[in-house]
């Protein structure tokens, strides 16, 4: 009767939409991964994901993240959060990880890596240490580890007479002030140093290796920041002078650039030394790139009776806690941390693995001449602090130190309201 | 009799009818709008941060609020955001539909050509200014060069990014206004206009005189959405400036954007509820202004 009215099949209908949009379905052989970047990337990891169903027989499907790691981490934080049993694993940035064992969202790695035979030892150990574990529990593993590096250009340096790349601040200085006033004569647009200044967490990153270069750094002495320190003041100043006394490195540094722009302007044959990432080399060493086998990589350089310090950065997969399919997630994980697939890691994306076995690949050596200085620089790595409230003490040394680079704060000022607030952050997160 | 007692049941039926079909549309009211404003609002009175134990915090959010500088300024940015970006919007909207409105052979093709700015996504609208501000190779700088000028870097000062933003705000935003207040335009009756021309008013007077006080309530609805829009702006602003320079273009939905992902919710949440009131507070002054137009005229 009701069902026969016309009316009463439309009123069945619209209420039918509402229930059918809710709902899900889970598998029970399938393991979801979260991964995001390039798209190069993307197609690197739907590769890896068919083999790994060919070799382990379980489906391993791909949540498509975006390429921006503040929004990635913001998809993840989501489903977190609602207790989601999917993603089952994911990928984190060293910042993150931190926040997300804090809240109790990771699984502990280690009993699955005894019964998996994947013994810890294969991985960058001052990596694992400083990045991976949190409250003595292991609760990510690196896919791949960054560390900052200097980029230089050979054949200018040997135009002009020099032997290699600087090894402190100060020969850095006096070597680009020479070559970019005899270069600017024919490229207007030719600049001495480019490297990440603009608001966000890489100019963190940027100011850990100018300070940890001479001996200073961000350090939570019993939980409180110590941050105002003459060694700090020292290296922020310098970032500031590099842009505003010496020229040497161009005035959208403390506005828009970030890693792509400044591999740009390198890469555009615009700049005699570039501070970025490993990833930077394939794409330098690209066959339509201007400057093909005249980039050379180095350390950073260092502060007089300082050690050169490089960021640690770089991406580590997660086991997520409400994971329903653990186990089986847990064998991808070893999948895409066997030899094999890290070593295709490195060849096709020139990502570098957090293994260390892979460094010794003839392969792996032919893709990356300079193996052995990323092997010494992830010895000289400086990790962010691994606290969960991490991200909000980064957002104010962003704010504070672009304040500084454009010239819209005096040194003095921003040091001491810079501690002060940090020391606000720390008293607001952390358990009493 | 007998009639009216069919009728009365047939009223009583349809309204059944009526509440089955308002059923689905009032649940999607309450579910996907009600329970997350008042979720919010209960949020904000938590100390929810994923990394440590969810306890009330009564007003303890609200009062960090009032000493957090980093609030002061976004509120101080997004304000000043609000009070020029949008009376610039809306004039120059108004203007571009005056322009649409002009009958001429290439009134579809003006038409077009003025929308197409709002057809594009902001985060598109973003990355297009971005690259018109660059510093080495923006089309901004190479006007400035022609006119004999050394390059200068847009965002890098308060000012100067602030003016960057307003910019492509108002870009993107204009046809918007247009449109509306053209809808405003199509509905004023022509022989009012063929009336005052008899009268010998001039097209300036006609405007003020007879286009402008018909449009006071399409362009009081035109400066609700702008305004409230204005309130809430974000993607324009992360890609343009990700906040910067030093923080000095941070908007309020910036801000609590990055409390959210960093996991503090229930701080995130005090901002949503701060950028709430102020979108109802803003609302009722205006439809407070539109009700005043409608009693004078």
């Amino acid at each position: 009767m009701f069902l026969s009215s016309k009316r009463g099949l439309l009123l069945l209908l619209t209420v039918l939409m509402l229930i059918i949009s809710c709902g899900g379905d889970s598998q029970d052989n399938t393991v979801v991964l979260a991964v995001g970047g390039a798209p190069s990337e993307i197609d690197f990891w739907e590769k890896t994901a068919s083999e790994c169903e060919e070799k382990t027989g379980i489906r391993l499907q791909l949540i498509r993240q975006p390429t921006d790691t503040d929004q990635r981490r913001q998809n993840l934080v989501t489903s977190l959060r609602a207790r989601k049993s999917t993603p089952d694993i994911f990928l984190m940035d060293v910042a993150w990880i931190a926040q997300f064992a804090a809240s109790e969202w990771l699984e502990p790695l280690e009993p699955y890596m005894k019964k998996h035979n994947l013994p810890v030892e294969s991985f960058f150990e001052p990596v694992v240490r400083q990045a991976d574990t949190y409250n003595d529990k292991l609760i990510a593993l690196p896919v791949y580890v960054d560390g900052g590096l200097l980029y230089y250009r050979k054949d200018l340096l040997q135009k002009y007479g020099y032997s290699g790349p600087p090894a402190t601040w100060d020969e850095l200085v006096s070597c680009a002030l020479k070559i970019t006033e005899e270069e600017r004569k024919k490229n207007r647009n030719f600049t001495g140093f480019v490297w990440q200044g603009a608001q966000y967490e890489g100019l963190v990153c940027n100011f850990l290796e100018f300070a940890g270069s001479n001996n200073g750094g961000l350090v939570l002495s019993e939980s409180q920041p110590v941050f105002d320190t003459e060694q700090n003041r020292i290296a922020v100043k310098f970032m500031r002078d590099l842009i505003h006394t010496h020229k040497l490195s161009p005035s959208n540094t403390y506005t828009n650039m970030k890693e792509e722009e400044v591999r740009l302007v390198f890469q555009n044959g615009n700049a005699l030394f570039e501070r970025n990432w490993p990833y930077a080399w394939k794409l330098h060493q690209a066959s339509d790139s201007p400057v093909k086998n005249k980039t050379g990589i180095s350390l950073l350089p260092h502060f007089e009776g300082g050690k050169p310090a490089a960021a640690l950065g770089g991406w580590h997969i997660g086991l997520s806690r409400f994971s329903k399919n653990k186990e089986k997630a847990f064998t991808c994980i070893g999948y895409i941390l066997s030899s094999e697939v890290q070593t295709k890691f490195v060849t096709s994306l020139g990502w570098n693995s957090g293994r260390v076995d892979i460094y010794d690949n003839v392969e792996v050596q032919k893709t990356i001449p300079h193996a052995e200085i990323l092997k010494s620089v992830f010895g000289h790595a400086v990790a962010r602090p691994l606290v969960p409230h991490y991200s909000y003490m980064s957002s104010v040394l962003q704010r504070y130190l672009n304040a500084v680079m454009a010239g819209r704060m005096e040194l003095d000022k921003a040091f001491t309201e810079c501690e002060s607030e940090l020391g606000k952050i720390v008293s607001q997160y952390s358990n009493q | 009799m007998k009639n009216m007692s069919k009728k009365q049941r047939n009223i009583s039926s349809d309204s059944l009818w009526i509440a089955g079909f308002l059923f689905p549309g009032i649940a999607f009211l309450v579910i996907f709008i009600l329970i997350p404003v008042f979720g919010t609002l209960f949020t904000s009175l938590v100390s929810d941060i994923t990394f440590m134990k969810r306890q009330w915090a009564g007003l303890d959010n609200y009062i960090r609020l009032f000493n957090d500088s980093a609030f002061r300024q976004s509120l101080g940015f997004t304000i000043l955001f609000i009070l020029v970006s949008v009376p610039l919007e809306t004039v120059a909207g108004m203007g571009l539909a005056l322009l649409m409105h002009v009958k001429s052979p290439f009134r579809g093709v003006i038409r077009a050509i003025i929308l197409i700015p709002w057809a594009i996504p902001a985060a598109v609208t973003g990355r297009i200014w971005e690259v018109i501000y660059n510093v080495n190779y923006g089309l901004a700088n190479y006007l400035v060069s022609m006119a004999g000028f050394g390059p200068v870097n847009w965002l890098g000062t308060a000012s100067g990014a602030f003016i960057a933003i307003v910019l492509a705000d108002l870009w993107k935003t204009m046809p918007f206004v247009a449109i509306i207040i053209l809808a405003g335009l199509s509905s004023i009756p022509e022989t009012l206009y063929q009336q005052a021309r008899i009268d010998g008013a001039s097209f300036v007077r006609r405007f003020f005189s007879i286009t402008l006080p018909l449009l006071r309530p399409v362009i009081v609805v035109a400066l609700l959405f702008r305004t409230i829009d204005a309130l809430r702006i974000f993607d324009l602003i992360y890609i343009l400036t990700s906040g910067g320079p030093g923080g000095s273009t941070t908007s309020l939905s910036l801000l609590g954007y990055k409390y959210f992902i960093g996991g503090d919710y229930g701080y995130g949440s005090t901002l949503s509820v701060v950028i709430f009131l102020c979108a109802f507070l803003l609302s009722l002054v205006v439809i407070r202004l539109g009700r005043f137009s409608r009693e004078v005229s």
